[in-house]
This record gives structure tokens, sequence and C-alpha cells, in this order.
């Protein structure tokens, strides 16, 4: 191959030019690029993908608030599948989703049993007392 | 690693609270039993409308689990009981990562499986309020084995 800098002639598997040094081969690509991670059917070790906030999911699905759970199950699936294709920032954006109706569902599960406590409390709901 | 907590939040100690929190309820789920009990509170939308969603009977099972009593925790909730070992293990590993920066290993799971097991849920919380059998068995407290 000739040397892009100095046209001198080198050998084709030559790593460096030998009349001004220049290198030669291709350079590894810089970080960032979107490169799949190679996860199908992997167990990762720990802390080394984005979180999906998959069991927060699941227990906001099933005891506090069905509607906002949904959502962040569904957010939860985003991510692993932009991880799977190697969109990382879209995994990132999905994470965040995630979490918002995880926070959304907990939310209002707390709202509810706020609620309820008060109407036990003014005498609406039979509450501690009459549920013998 | 993606964190909701303030730096001035310390993570042992939300982790410490937490787990403290659970394990008030846990020991509150071991001496009262939901099902007669009015120390826990109902769930609005059976309260409101009588139907059951999918975690219907999830507490009760959980009381039956802290007694040992898996048949009739299968019976209230079989969903619950099926997918408890998994969110007991990501829950360990959630604060594992909070306290030490490093969770436990897991499997990967493919977008397609948790789609799947969201559909499941939904199901799961239609099929059981249709009164009709085999469904019936599903709801709360109905499928006992003989």
């Amino acid at each position: 191959m000739f040397c892009p800098q100095c046209g001198a002639s080198n050998a084709d598997t030559a790593a460096i030019c030998t009349q001004c040094g220049r290198q030669l081969q291709a350079v590894v690509p810089p970080a960032g690029s979107p490169t799949p991670l190679p996860v199908q059917g992997v167990v990762l070790p720990p802390g080394t993908t984005v979180p999906n906030y998959l069991v927060f999911a699941i227990l906001a699905t099933v005891f506090c608030c069905l509607p906002a759970g949904i959502p962040a199950i569904v957010f939860a699936a985003q991510v692993n599948g932009k991880v799977q294709i190697g969109d990382i920032a879209g995994a990132q954006a999905a994470s965040n989703n995630a979490k918002m109706w995880c926070w959304i569902s907990f939310g209002v599960g707390l709202a509810a049993i706020g609620v309820w406590v008060l109407l036990v409390m003014i005498g609406v709901v039979s509450g501690i007392h009459n549920n013998r | 690693m993606e964190t909701f907590l303030t730096p001035s939040i310390r993570r042992r100690d939300l982790v410490a609270v937490l787990f403290l929190a659970a394990g008030f309820g846990v020991v509150l789920l071991r001496l009262f039993d939901p099902a007669t009990s009015g120390v826990f509170p109902p769930c609005p939308l059976h309260y409101l409308t009588g139907l059951y969603c999918p975690g219907c009977g999830s507490l009760r099972a959980m009381h039956q689990l802290l007694h040992g009593n898996l048949r009739e925790a299968w019976a209230l909730n079989p969903m619950s009981v099926m997918l408890l070992p998994f969110v007991v293990y990501g829950l360990t590993s959630e604060a594992l990562l909070q306290l030490r920066g490093c969770g436990l290993p897991h499997f990967f799971l493919p977008a397609v499986w948790i789609r799947a097991l969201g559909v499941a849920i939904v199901l799961f919380g239609i099929v059981r309020n249709i009164p009709v059998h085999p469904f019936d068995l599903l709801a709360p407290g109905v499928l006992l084995p003989l």
C-alpha cells in the first residue's frame, strides 16, 4: 500500500510507514459508537446493562396501581429491546420512562391508602374496629 | 449507574429504612391475616367494583406462605406465588446495588419475554373475573386442591 502521508510504498500488512512512521492500519472506532452488546441469552455480570426497573414495575402493577404499572412494564420491555439492538441512548430514555411510571403507580397506591385511612378515621368506611 | 437518590440521602440509609419497613410489613403479615383482619387496606378497585385485579389475593397469599401453606397461597393468587422468587431476587439485587454498587448476576430477559409477561398479567386479571368454569378457578381462594 502507499502511505497517505508521504506516498512511500509499503507492504500491505505494514503497521506503520517505513518512510515517515505514519500509522497505516485501521484505527479502533472511537468510544461511544453504537455497537450491539452481546446480550442475547447471556448471564450478565451485575451492573453492566441499563436498568429496566422490571421488578418494581411488576410490584407496581400487582400491588399499587395496575393502569400505571402496565406502562412501566411496557417501558421495561423497551429498555431491553433497545439494548438488544444497540440503541443505548434509547434504552436509557425508556429506562427513565419505566422509572417514572413506577413512581406514578407507587404514588397512586400510596394516595389510595391515604384516602382509605382518612375514610376510616371519619367513619365512612368500617376499618379495624368493625372488621371482626 | 442511574439513581433517583439525591446527594443528601445516603443510599445505605435508604436501603436500611426500606428494609425495616419491609420487615415490619412481613411481621404484620405473619401475625394478621388480610382475609379477616382490618389492619390492611383493601384494594380500591375491588372495593368499588367487586372485580379481581391481577394482584387480588396476593397479600393473603403471602400470609399463607409465611405460615407455610403453599396450597392455600396458590389458590389465592397463583401468579403472585410464581413471581415471588423472582421479585425477591430482584429486590435483593437492587438493595445490593445501592449498598455495594454491584447487584446480583441476572439473566438478560429479551424484550419479547417482558412483553409476554405484561400480557400474561393483564390476561390473568381479565380471565379470573369470568364467572365461568374453568376460569373461575383463578379467582382468589377458589382453586383449592382436593
